[in-house]
């Protein structure tokens, strides 16, 4: 009882920690290719608690509420996610509840930012659940072919047959993996898929009315959702982690390989983004799912 | 309690009623209300009842009044859902002409349906099939003016429908001799399968029809989008749900699901026409401007959630089946009602186009139509969710990725036009002239803030409905589910809505007091805004039309409503036909002479060469 609740504790702080930290890296990284020295590592942490101390406003109660929603919702996703052995909540409807509950992150930023009543907001969240549409067709088929593949929806499940090495990136889903990893960009609105922050557009989008502790909760989410995303994909194709350590190298890696293709590649256009989506990473994906029925 | 005094409550006080507006309009009101209130009460009293009642004899077919589990769950959603309609109707249809007989066709409608579900044997069951039928008719057309067409257009696809089920019963009469319901699901498993192929087709239609499944849901949209708000839905909620009984009545109690599942070509075709319903029409939903349509669009999508999910012949799919009829006569009522309060107050706008901001002016109707747009989204936590997992699961456990990819990727069509939808009309800027705009009166906010209620305790706690739909699915020869009040308890793949209930309540306070930990927070209003250093044009500073413009430009050519313009196209080339024929009575007589005389000469030609008699 005591273990479970401290793990209930314990991995939303750790993801956090983890979010937090990978943004800091980021901008490091980013820095040496530009040949710039670079903010230290923990300087996203001290801009959340910088802003924790700035005026805030606000323009309604559900410019509050949606944020706090998105915040909520993560957590609780994060609570999903088996996380090196550790799994919160692993009797509560798999991998189907996991997509659902993922809702609650983009849904309740859009309505917060719905009611900032800015058109830069309206076009940033319309440009961002178009994106969210382009990458969930390939998203759900990859999701798709681990589940019948594995013919279970539970995700600890899946973790559990990859053991030893018989990691699913290795199996015959591998090309289901492919197109996961060319998603993840879009997935983590990095460039070349930046369209909905795109700060010389529409002036950073969804988080244009958005100043004090409301921008750092955004920056607290979105490290999360980043957090969410990567390790979506080590537990689905990486085999999860023998423990927390294994499974946050591996995280870094997937990481570090995001920043390299962030900082060479321009901005895409919406049209060009969705294109590229519903093309190759879809036709990996179609594959897999017809691989997975075919092996079953 | 007798069957018969509940129908002839149902019809009589709907005469009552009518008769009532001729002294006076309050007590006509009153009487409507307390009418059917009190069949709400009465169908209650029949729960966990079974009844058969014999209570007429037409030309030695007995005509039979039946209840048992699941004809009772579907009396009681039609009855709550009309209740609350009509209590919506109070201050919808004020000031409006001709309210006697709307609130009579309102109530025989909804006695028709409480007739079509009690039915036991399918005599009575097509004469209230008809009732319904026509009298919807009435209500749909009640607006006159486009109403009339969309009216037209319903009627005739609903009496193909009617001439399919007619076939049918009369099939069926004369191989058994018998209409009784139960008789006939006894002696059919002796008859051939293409027999019961037939028999399926042919009532597959007539319910198809009713249910809107695709090809044959043209009637619909502008069915749904020029009927009276209120009765947009009950036609939404529970009208097109009579389909769905009618399904059920067929698959699992007629054909019997075993025999339906040996005839596999049929029951992949379901299937994908299901899950074609879904896509396509979530996708043109997405393109609607009208709030109502876009709405109807989306009773058509649902509708293929809830094929995919009865037709898979798994005590897994029928429960999501069935319980997702339910969850939609919920979440589609509700915004079809939140649709009628923005346009009670907005005086009949309901251009997605043209609205915004009103979340500030109407913030329960906001908070109705957000809730009802996650139950139709299947946000955790919302009814709607409980039923899309069981389908889901099911398309998945048994093997059938490329359906399931169907539902999930429709329930992404849903997001980003239900987004649309809220955005459209509550968020943004509030323009200039609907400053005024106050929140509707109670009488509208009581059915808005019930239907929520129901939409959340139901997401919370599915296990209420889940028993009894898990009762239904034990007498039609399931399995029984492992149902528990939190929701299903497998032991593979177990769903806990407690758990996550918890954990998102907990979640939420958490990051409340973590958001009260930072500086204080000042209001402001919707001019205070950042506009890069410029000042903010009133009425412009506003991003509503065509929301997804990216997207429409990439798919609004595969996304047309090619059934409708192929339904049209026989139309109309029927009717330049008919002109080109029209044109041989030409009036004089000379002609008429020619023809006859033409006539007699093919007939000696014939005679001469063909050598036919």
């Amino acid at each position: 009882m005591v273990i479970k609740i401290i793990e209930f504790i314990f991995s939303p702080f750790l993801a956090f920690i983890i979010g937090v930290f990978f943004l800091g890296l980021f901008r490091k990284i980013v820095a040496r290719i530009h040949q710039r020295y670079g903010p230290p590592i923990i300087q996203p942490l001290l801009d959340v608690i910088k802003l924790f101390h700035q005026k805030g406003f606000s323009h309604g109660a559900l410019f509050d509420l949606g944020l706090i929603l998105s915040l909520a919702g993560s957590i609780v996703v994060v609570l999903f996610i088996p996380f090196g052995g550790i799994c919160p909540l692993k009797s509560s409807g798999g991998l189907l509840v996991i997509l659902y509950t993922m809702l609650f992150l983009p849904l309740g930023i859009a309505l917060s930012g719905g009611e900032g009543a800015n058109p830069n907001i309206s076009i940033g969240i319309s440009r961002k659940l178009i994106l969210c549409l382009g990458y969930e067709v390939p998203f759900l088929l990859i999701l798709l072919s681990t589940m019948s593949f594995y013919r279970t929806i539970s995700i600890v499940d899946i973790v559990n047959s990859q053991k030893n090495f018989h990691w699913t990136l290795f199996s015959p889903l591998f090309l289901s993996g492919i197109a996961y990893f060319m998603i993840l960009p879009a997935m983590l609105g990095m460039r070349p898929f930046d369209i909905v922050s795109a700060p010389q557009e529409i002036s950073s989008g969804p988080a244009v009315e958005y100043g004090g502790k409301y921008l750092g909760l955004f920056h607290i989410q979105h490290s999360f959702s980043i957090f969410i995303m990567i390790a979506l994909f080590v537990d689905l194709f990486l085999g999860g982690g023998e423990n927390i350590f294994y499974f946050f190298l591996k995280m870094l890696t997937i990481f570090f390989i995001m920043v390299l293709i962030h900082s060479v590649f321009p901005r895409l256009r919406l049209e060009q983004a969705l294109r590229y989506l519903w093309k190759w990473p879809t036709i990996f994906a179609f594959l897999g799912v017809i691989i997975s029925k075919v092996v079953r | 309690m007798n069957l018969e005094i509940l129908m002839i409550t149902a019809f009589g006080g709907s005469f009552l009623t009518y008769l009532c507006g001729k002294v006076s309009s309050k007590v006509r009101d009153f009487f409507a209300v307390f009418i059917s209130l009190i069949l709400v009460v009465f169908i209650s009293c029949f729960y966990g009842k079974s009844q058969t009642i014999h209570y007429f004899n037409f030309f030695n077919l007995p005509l039979i009044l039946t209840i048992n589990k699941l004809s009772w769950l579907f009396a009681i959603a039609v009855e709550v859902i009309t209740a609350l309609s009509v209590i919506f109707s109070l201050s919808y249809m004020k000031n409006k002409e001709k309210l006697d007989f709307y609130y009579f066709i309102m109530l025989v409608v909804n006695a028709s349906m409480l007739g079509i579900v009690l039915s036991g044997d399918f005599l009575s069951f097509y004469i209230f099939w008809e009732i319904m039928s026509w009298s919807a008719f009435l209500l749909i057309s009640y607006n006159r003016g486009p109403a009339l067409k969309a009216g037209m257009k319903y009627i005739v696809m609903s009496i193909i429908g009617s001439i399919c089920m007619l076939v049918g019963i009369i099939s069926i009469y004369t191989s058994y001799g018998t209409l009784n319901i139960s008789q006939i699901s006894s002696q059919i498993s002796s008859a051939s399968s293409d027999y019961i192929l037939l028999i399926s087709i042919l009532f597959l239609i007539a319910f198809g029809i009713k249910n809107a499944i695709w090809p044959f849901h043209t009637w619909l949209p502008p069915a749904h989008s020029e009927a009276p708000s209120p009765f947009s839905a009950v036609l939404s909620g529970i009208l097109i749900k009579m389909g769905s009984y009618g399904f059920l009545l067929i698959l699992y109690i007629i054909a019997g699901l075993n025999l339906f599942l040996e005839l596999f070509i049929a029951h992949w075709v379901l299937c994908w026409l299901g899950a074609i319903t879904l896509v396509i029409s979530t996708f043109i939903a997405l393109l609607q401007n009208d709030a109502k349509k876009l709405l109807a669009w989306h009773s058509i999508g649902q509708v293929g959630y809830i094929i995919l999910g009865i037709t898979f012949g798994t005590n897994l799919g029928f429960a999501g089946g069935v319980f997702h009829i339910f969850n939609h006569a919920t979440f589609k009522s509700l915004l079809f009602l939140t649709v009628g309060a923005i346009e009670y107050r907005t005086r009949g706008v309901r251009d997605l186009n043209s609205l915004g901001g009103l979340i500030k002016k109407m913030p329960i109707t906001f908070f109705g139509a957000l809730v009802g747009a996650c139950g139709l989204i299947g946000i955790p936590l919302t009814n709607g969710f409980v039923s899309k997992w069981l389908i889901y699961k099911t398309l998945i456990l048994k093997g059938h990725p490329f359906l399931a990819f169907a539902a999930l990727i429709g329930t992404w069509g849903t997001i980003l036009s239900l987004y649309k939808f809220i955005h459209n009309i509550f968020l943004g800027q509030l323009p200039e002239k609907y400053k005024d705009v106050k929140e509707v009166p109670f009488s509208m906010q009581f059915p808005i803030v019930i239907l929520s209620l129901i939409i959340i305790l139901f997401g919370i706690l599915p296990g209420i409905p889940l028993k009894v739909i898990n009762s239904i699915a034990v007498s039609a020869g399931f399995p029984s589910l492992d149902v528990s009040i939190w929701g299903i308890a497998s032991e593979k793949g177990a769903l806990n809505m407690i758990n996550i209930f918890a954990t998102v309540l907990i979640a939420l306070v958490l990051m409340r007091l973590v958001f009260q930990m930072g500086e204080k927070r000042t209001r402001i209003s919707q001019d205070n805004n950042y506009a890069a250093g410029s000042y903010i044009p009133v009425d412009k500073y506003n991003y509503t039309v065509e929301f997804y413009q990216p997207l429409f430009r990439m798919i609004k050519p595969y996304f047309r409503d090619f059934v409708d313009e192929f339904y049209s196209k026989i139309v109309k080339a029927g009717r330049t036909l008919s002109d080109r024929t029209r044109k041989i009575y030409c009036g004089d007589l000379g002609y008429y002479v020619t023809y006859i005389v033409l006539f007699l000469v093919i007939l000696i030609a014939i005679k001469l060469w063909g050598k036919v008699w």
